[in-house]
């Protein structure tokens, strides 16, 4: 370590000293300050560490969780980053305060932002990068699909040797050709019948020939066993596949990965992708199919985090956290297998953390909802009205709704719901709103 | 069974789709159903011819670059067939990409020049490194209505001497930030920058795409009735 380096890592572990002692915070300011004194930190702190990325539009978070957990079969000691911690400066932090006992090689799993990939790989050599989709995403912001996986091709091509363990069933994953190896997870579940995307789906077009992709499988949004009509591109030969789905609930999923019977507690098609994506780390790190199966199947609530379930008195409140229209349409699939009556709530708000352009909100299949005989229907937060008619259009009569703009007032009207299952979708802070609220009411305790 | 029907045909809508464009054909379908009306939308994509006869009302929305730039040529030959389709007064309502495309050229983010199909005489720049994002509303000098929505776009649209905007900013960019135009009336034909999506937020205008179809098909038929439509607020 040169003394630069000492000097700023020594400020850096102060700062957050100093934070996490006295303001219980301090996730990316520490990395900040040490990456003012010196911009090449990372180079120095993550130099003995074997590195996993994970990267792509939706479940990264997740995907970190598992992989983590997957990994700590094997390995008694690894680094990671909170969720929201996934920038430059957040990953540095991460490294400071990692405890690694000397002598050993330990093992890095970092959640990285799209854009934030080549920041880590200009100082660090990953051993494997981890692709779990890219869907069109709060567009106010990001960009479209191509440029987002353009920024991460960026980052990449800075370490030609590190494998990509990636989405098979995302075409965008096989469109571009790299000199790395390649290791692909998918489904393989069901009979192959021929079928397009629907008519609102993203990324459809062959990025060979560009005529629009056929499927013989597909699961959700553009992912699948595609193939081009036109010419030779399809989907890549699968590593890894979950070759049967046997059970979907809100809270759970049961599956069987090239022969092992698997269980994950929690609910939703996608998140069955984001633990094939840590079963494909972990086996790619010569972790035994039964122990991987034995890790994913723990009940953990700290990992399964974004999708909380929160009781107040006689109520069962599922809240979720949505921003996007593939996570929003996965979200309302996933709610669709409760086998037992429900009620639902979208607070919806429109500052710059949740993306100021609601117009997302009508990519949502809310149609399948009305179709349900949910008896109670609410929207919050700020730009209510607009969900109100996205409800109204789907099929959701005047007195089946309630209107409730203040966020702080939703938990009152919550409890008077005809149902025991509340799915509440919030945008983000509304999210941070509804928490605040439900913490000072003593349903949960404070904080994200 | 409702009473009137009506072909849509909803241009592309596999390949441009971005922003809740989808949106729109609901709202549509939404008022259609109170004006005892039903709708057959059907997706004319790569390869389809555009049958102009059959129409009653078109949709065309907005996509990604890329996207984009594969219509931009297929649509080529559907050229002649929407353009009579529009000097027959066939209704249409088109949205960024969809609304750049029916004029003469747009200027991609890379520089690239895109032609349209020239339709009507709009055409489109580039504007560097930069994008109209925000919050926009715009009155409609004709009808006095206000409409609501939200606007992201690089492209910056001059209208030609044929053609009128679709309102006046009163907030946002509009089709340039400068003259304080936003969108086009040429005909029956509607285009807007404006997400949000326009129908859903504007429902006066999608009540007056679909009376423009009605009376077309229908032209002896009396439509009062659709007329005293109150279209209640939702924005």
């Amino acid at each position: 370590m040169t003394i630069k380096s000492a000097i700023a890592t020594t400020a850096g572990k102060s700062s957050y000293w100093f934070l996490h002692t006295f303001l219980k915070g301090g996730s990316s300011l520490p990395g900040k300050i040490t990456a003012a004194l010196d911009p090449d930190i990372l180079k120095t702190l993550g130099a003995n560490y074997d590195v996993i990325v994970i990267t792509g539009t939706n479940g990264k978070t997740l995907t970190t969780a598992l992989t983590v957990k997957v990994l700590g079969a094997k390995y008694d000691h690894i680094l990671t980053n909170s969720a929201g911690s996934n920038m430059e400066q957040g990953i540095i932090t991460a490294f400071l305060t990692d405890k690694r006992k000397k002598n050993e090689r330990p093992l890095a799993i970092l959640e990285v932002d799209e854009a934030n990939v080549i920041k880590v790989t200009q100082y660090i050599t990953p051993k494997a990068f981890v692709l779990t989709n890219i869907f069109r995403d709060q567009m106010d912001r990001y960009g479209e699909i191509y440029t987002t996986y353009k920024k991460i091709i960026d980052g990449i091509k800075l370490a030609p040797e590190a494998t990509i363990i990636a989405n098979g069933d995302a075409p965008i994953f096989h469109s571009i050709d790299l000199p790395n190896p390649f290791v692909f997870y998918g489904f393989n579940h069901e009979e192959e019948t021929e079928s397009l995307a629907p008519t609102n789906t993203d990324g459809v077009l062959c990025p060979v020939c560009q005529h629009i992709l056929h499927y013989k499988i597909r699961t959700y949004a553009n992912l699948g066993k595609y193939y081009c009509p036109n010419c030779h591109f399809s989907r890549p030969e699968l590593d890894y596949q979950l070759t049967s789905l046997l059970e979907q609930t809100p809270t759970s999923s049961r599956f069987i990965i090239d022969g092992q019977p698997m269980e994950i507690h929690v609910g939703g098609l996608y998140n069955i992708y984001n633990a094939l994506a840590a079963y494909a780390v972990g086996r790619f790190l010569d972790v035994g199919p039964a122990a991987i199966s034995n890790t994913l199947s723990e009940d953990d609530e700290q990992v399964f985090g974004r999708q909380e379930l929160i009781q107040v008195d006689d109520k069962e409140i599922t809240l979720i956290l949505v921003k996007n229209p593939v996570g929003l349409d996965q979200v309302l699939d996933m709610i669709a297998t409760d086998t037992e009556p429900f009620s639902l709530a979208f607070l919806l708000n429109a500052n710059y953390a949740d993306g100021i352009d609601t117009s997302w909100i009508w990519d949502g299949n809310f149609e399948q909802l009305t179709q349900m005989n949910i008896p109670q229907f609410m929207t919050g937060g700020e730009r209510y009205k607009d969900v109100s008619f996205r409800f109204k259009v789907a099929g959701v009569t005047d007195d089946q709704l309630i209107k409730e703009p203040d966020v702080s007032k939703v938990v009152d009207q919550l409890k008077s719901f005809p149902t025991k299952h509340i799915y509440v979708l919030a945008t983000y802070t509304a999210v941070l709103q509804l928490r605040k609220s439900l913490a000072s009411d003593g349903y949960i305790k404070e904080g994200m | 069974m409702a009473k009137y029907h009506l072909n849509v045909a909803h241009l592309y809508g596999d390949l441009l789709n971005t922003y809740g464009d989808v949106g729109n054909l609901l709202a549509l379908e939404y008022y259609a159903k109170q004006m005892d009306v039903e709708l057959k939308t059907e997706v004319i994509s790569l390869d389809q011819p555009f049958e102009k006869n059959h129409f009653d009302l078109t949709f065309f929305g907005g996509g990604q670059d890329f996207e984009q730039k594969i219509v931009s040529k297929d649509i080529q030959k559907k050229k002649n067939d929407l353009t009579d389709y529009i000097e027959n007064d066939g209704p249409l309502l088109a949205i960024c990409g969809g609304y750049q495309l029916l004029g003469q050229y747009y200027v991609g983010a890379d520089g690239e020049k895109i032609p349209g199909i020239g339709a009507m005489s709009h055409y489109t720049e580039t504007q560097d490194n930069n994008r109209f994002i925000g919050d926009i509303t715009i009155q409609n000098e004709e009808t006095g209505e206000t409409y609501h929505g939200f606007e992201n776009h690089n492209g910056m649209t001059f209208l030609g001497e044929d053609e009128r905007p679709l309102g006046k900013v009163l907030k946002g960019k509009g089709n340039n930030g400068g003259d304080a135009s936003e969108g086009v009336v040429y005909k029956n034909v509607f285009g807007s920058y404006f997400h949000g999506p326009i129908l859903t937020r504007n429902g006066e205008l999608a009540k007056r795409l679909l009376l423009i179809a009605l009376h077309r098909k229908y032209p002896d038929v009396d439509f009062s009735q659709q007329e005293a439509l109150v279209i209640e607020p939702t924005f």
